[in-house]
């Protein structure tokens, strides 16, 4: 036979404050019925600013490249690779000469970050996004060109609203409307 | 005049009416699709969330709800191998059919538009009601023993649990409302109250009482046990799909609105702002009475949305502990108030 499950006795005080937490958790729920917090983010009519440091996609500044390979090395998921073609070379006339570049595989990126604080002349930065979207896996190897793009949320392209969330001390986590320039959140 | 006068007189007639329009089925669809809408909304409002919005933006997602019907009726309805055929199919529309037959019994007005021979004002309706109330959990259990199946299995069990502590408690609180009135008949007892003098003021047990055992036998939270989600999927419904789904679906809530329609007739004294008077035509005697029966019904059915965005849901021993500790004494405290009330004659 199995043993018999015991059962808690409830003391009155137990009762009693059993009623006042009924009645507080029905309060707090009315108080949220009435003055509602929603904070659910619409994502395509609304998206969120973001700060200029987010850590978001990573843009390279052909021109500023200095081709140290030093992005290259420090990466930790070896995303970023250098890519080596021969072309004229500006300062010597009908020689060649090797260039090399970085390209990201945004299938392999934990977006760390180390490539842009390793870049010495700041050819690297980041993008505040991080809602592109890719058709398919080949398309999140970019080649140089597409490195050099910066790439746009989709929802700020089509007119979403920009929101972000601030504390308040009384309500919590609110959504408020993102105002040009008064910075962002996230990161 | 003739030919209206006879098709109205058709169309009133109690036992179609009653049944089919309001306080029955057609009355009983209608409202319980907005408290559906309602009740996701609630909660969704409460938890800090949005609920149904992107079918219709302007309304507020007001048309989800139809959505989902018309995805649940065109969906296909599989009956398994190992089921119980006839069981399985018969079940859900017994359950619907059960759930709004004590519509049929509940007077919405103390006149009767036309000169019926039926029995309106029936001695013992309120007993009818309440006997033709327990009917449909039978066919949960039903259910749930002809899916043959673990889940459903484990939720008729639990449903069967919930059945035994419930049908008591809501039986005795709302016998609670016909003592004082001696008199089973809701007409009396509707007629007995006054003003600000309704049974859920002069009997506070009593009402708490009943309104624990709809949440109980409604699957309303905190007590939606035999159907409860991370546990047995969908309970005594697992098997079911598509429109079979929706109508089991649907007759929890169809019992609700019954028991709440119930409820604000003996509790809320029905529809007491307005006093028909035997003369009264079709519209001021018979329908007006009806709409506020229906406005204060679909007012309880709010509150006990509103209680599924606070509440989490109770193990089963905890609802039957409380359902005998408390409510059942609860029950019994307002039905000795109630035989008070009928002994000092107060109403
Ligand atoms: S962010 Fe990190 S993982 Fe991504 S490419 Fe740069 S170093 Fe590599
Ligand atoms: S670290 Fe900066 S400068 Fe060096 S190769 Fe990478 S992008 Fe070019």
């Amino acid at each position: 036979m199995p043993p018999k499950p015991a059962h808690k006795r409830v003391p009155l005080y137990g009762f009693l404050s059993a009623v006042k937490g009924n009645l507080e958790a029905l309060t707090i729920g009315l108080k949220y019925f009435l003055n509602p917090n929603r904070s659910t983010l619409h994502y395509p009519r609304e998206y969120i600013k973001l700060r200029p440091g987010y850590r978001g996609y990573i843009v390279l500044n052909k021109a500023k490249c200095i081709m140290c390979d030093s992005c290259a090395r420090i990466c930790p998921a070896a995303a970023m690779k250098m890519v080596r073609f021969q072309a004229p070379d500006p300062k010597r006339p009908g020689k060649m000469k090797l260039y090399k570049y970085p390209v990201i595989n945004y299938q392999r990126c934990i977006f760390c970050g180390f490539c842009v604080d390793v870049c010495p002349t700041e050819a690297l930065r980041h993008v505040p996004a991080h809602d592109v979207v890719y058709l398919n896996l080949a398309e999140m190897e970019l080649d140089l060109d597409r490195f050099q793009v910066e790439p746009k949320s989709p929802a700020e392209v089509e007119g979403g609203i920009p929101v972000k969330y601030i504390f308040d001390p009384d309500r919590g986590l609110v959504k408020v409307r993102a105002t040009e320039g008064g910075g962002g959140s996230g990161g | 005049m003739g030919w209206i006068s006879v098709i109205g007189e058709w169309f009133f007639w109690p036992p179609f009416f009653q049944l089919v329009i309001a306080p029955g089925l057609v009355a009983a669809l209608v409202i319980v699709i907005f408290i559906l809408w309602f009740e996701r909304k609630t909660a969704a409002r409460v938890q800090m969330r949005v609920g149904p919005y992107n079918v219709s933006p302007r309304l507020g997602g007001a048309l989800q709800l139809i959505a989902d019907l018309v995805r649940y009726s065109f969906q296909e309805f599989i009956i398994p191998f190992t089921v119980d055929k006839a069981a399985y199919v018969a079940a859900p529309l017994l359950m619907l059919i059960a759930t709004v037959l004590p519509a049929a019994v509940m007077p919405m007005s103390p006149v009767l538009p036309y000169s019926y021979s039926w029995p309106n004002i029936m001695e013992y309706n309120l007993l009818l009601a309440l006997a033709l109330l327990t009917i449909s959990p039978i066919f949960t259990v039903a259910a749930g023993w002809a899916s043959n199946n673990k889940f459903s299995l484990i939720g008729a069990a639990r449903e069967s649990f919930m059945i035994t502590a419930y049908e008591l408690i809501f039986i005795i609180a709302v016998l609670a409302t016909a003592a004082p009135v001696h008199s089973y008949d809701i007409v009396r007892i509707v007629e007995a109250q006054r003003t600000w003098r309704v049974m859920a003021l002069l009997n506070p047990p009593a009402f708490l009482a009943a309104l624990i055992a709809v949440l109980m036998s409604t699957s309303g939270f905190p007590f939606e046990i035999p159907e409860s989600e991370h546990e047995v999927v969908a309970g005594p419904f697992t098997e079911y799909s598509g429109l079979m789904y929706g109508v089991e679906m649907g007759a929890a809530y169809i019992k609700r609105y019954i028991m709440s329609v119930l409820m604000a007739l003996v509790f809320f004294s029905g529809w007491k702002p307005l006093d028909p008077t035997p003369g009264a035509g079709v519209w001021s005697g018979y329908v007006a009475p009806l709409v506020v029966v229906l406005i204060k019904a679909t007012i309880i059915m709010a509150v006990i949305s509103f209680l599924r965005a606070v509440y989490g849901r109770y193990r089963l021993d905890q609802a039957l502990h409380l359902a005998w500790r408390l409510a059942l004494p609860l029950a019994l405290i307002g039905y000795a108030i109630g035989l008070l009330y009928g002994y000092l004659g107060v109403l």
